[in-house]
């Protein structure tokens, strides 16, 4: 079962246009949605979210069409937009009281034990968190109210190598029962090659490709050189595919 | 649903200036102030607290809760209308009280009596009307809304503390039960306009805020 699936996904603004984007993610795997800057990776993710108007396209999330049952789908995912801080000066305990209300299964022991598992004080402010502390306590929210997918807008970004790795390995360990999926965007693509069973590609608002980890890196394979034998690693492909020769 | 919206308002939204503009109905027993400033403070509390938003991100939160974008409107919205009633209830008792203590009246503009908060109304509902369908172009740009509804505010105001001034109005500027019949139409007209003006405000900021990319 697809606990995602994206058709034709369409945006369109006056410089820039996310075209016909279409995917879907299994129940249980993790996706990484790569592309470098500005390909529209965040615009992606926001418009399966509702959180800028589509001219085109549909999500179905669980088998709803989303965005005509967008308060009972949300009710099952947690969202990690990486960049975006909030309420840097609240304590987590209070974000925390105030969003849990919003949840009709809120879990307040599996929220203690994350916090614990993740080593989360709730009586630090969010200013007071790094960077990996801020999305766990993201997932530790999103895990107490029982979420089933979830959208991670790079979570991997400004992360050390050492949080990068714990975070990738949390991730792997999130999906291992077989009931959640990650769809998660990064421009990191050493952390695909760690944790990603599917990876989805967009070059200038355009799908390249969209396929399991094995079969995506196959489908490359007219980008190796005269002599290469070993499979191309996911860095390869985008920077071969991305290689841009200016005329100065 | 009304309390988780107006609970995530309040505890994590609101700018603590939101609360202390509210706590300016006190002014009302100064022996001589322009009391129309109970009004303009009541409004600088939501422009403060929709810039703090801006800087927490509090619209993107609300975007990822479990609720419609009309909720998160209707959220603003209950913040706003809590922070303008707080505002006149707590200037009520002192509205009373200095009557009893301050009898020569208030030399600097209108007393603070039943057209008062007619006028009061009015100005809230102004601001309602062209603040919040402002900010909600765009949810970001809260100077521009605020710089558009605050002047219009403010001349309801002036008129206010200005026309009492005149022999003609001084029935306006009376705390005597006997012109209480007088302005008592004002505080009804105004309640009625502050009920219409918000509802028609709430309709045109969800409407517009549909349309806004975050």
């Amino acid at each position: 079962m697809d606990l995602l699936a994206v058709q034709g996904i369409t945006k369109r603004y006056s410089s820039f246009t996310l075209q016909d984007i279409s995917f879907s993610l299994p129940q249980g795997k993790i996706m990484g949605f790569i592309g470098k800057n500005g390909a529209g990776k965040t615009t992606t993710l926001k418009s399966i979210l509702n959180m800028v108007k589509l001219d085109a396209g549909t999500t179905q999330m669980f088998g709803l069409n989303y965005y005509e049952n967008e308060q009972r789908c949300k009710q099952e995912i947690g969202v990690v937009l990486g960049e975006i801080d909030f309420y840097k000066q609240k304590k987590l305990f209070s974000i925390t009281d105030v969003t849990k209300r919003f949840y009709r299964a809120w879990d307040d022991t599996a929220y203690c034990k994350y916090m614990d598992a993740f080593a989360l004080d709730p009586q630090k402010r969010v200013k007071e968190l790094s960077s990996g502390m801020k999305v766990k306590y993201m997932l530790a929210l999103a895990l107490s109210h029982h979420a089933k997918l979830f959208i991670l807008d790079e979570p991997t970004s400004g992360l050390d190598p050492v949080s990068r790795n714990d975070l990738l390995g949390l991730f792997r360990q999130l999906v291992k029962s077989g009931e959640r999926s990650i769809l998660f965007s990064t421009h990191i693509t050493t952390d695909l090659e760690k944790c990603a069973d599917l990876v989805t590609y967009i070059k200038d608002g355009k799908l390249l490709k969209s396929a399991e980890t094995t079969e995506f890196i196959e489908s490359f394979s007219f980008l190796k050189t005269l002599g290469e034998t070993a499979p191309l690693s996911i860095d390869e492909i985008m920077v071969r595919t991305e290689k841009v020769i200016y005329d100065v | 649903m009304m309390f988780n919206l107006l609970n995530k308002e309040i505890r994590l939204a609101a700018h603590p200036n939101l609360f202390v503009f509210a706590l300016m109905g006190i002014l009302v027993i100064v022996p001589a102030y322009p009391y129309g400033m109970v009004f303009i403070f009541a409004c600088l509390g939501p422009y403060i607290t929709f810039m703090y938003g801006r800087e927490t991100n509090d619209i993107y939160y609300s975007a990822l809760l479990p609720i419609s974008k009309r909720d998160i409107v209707k959220s603003k919205f209950l913040l706003v209308c809590l922070s303008q009633m707080v505002s006149l209830l707590i200037s009520l008792p002192f509205t009373f009280l200095r009557i009893i203590i301050l009898p020569s009246g208030n030399p600097a503009g209108i007393e603070a009596n039943a057209a008062f908060y007619g006028f009061g109304f009015l100005t809230f509902a102004l601001f309602n009307l062209l603040f919040m369908t402002e900010f909600f172009k765009t949810a970001y740009k809260a100077g521009r809304a605020f710089l558009a509804a605050i002047i219009p505010a403010a001349l309801v105001v002036i008129a206010m503390e200005t026309m009492v001034h005149f022999p003609m109005f001084e029935w306006m500027d009376s705390t005597k039960a006997s012109d209480f019949a007088r302005q008592l139409p004002f505080l009804i007209i105004g309640i009625i306009l502050y009920a219409l003006g918000t509802w028609t405000a709430y309709k045109i900021s969800a409407k517009r805020f549909e349309k806004v990319d975050l």
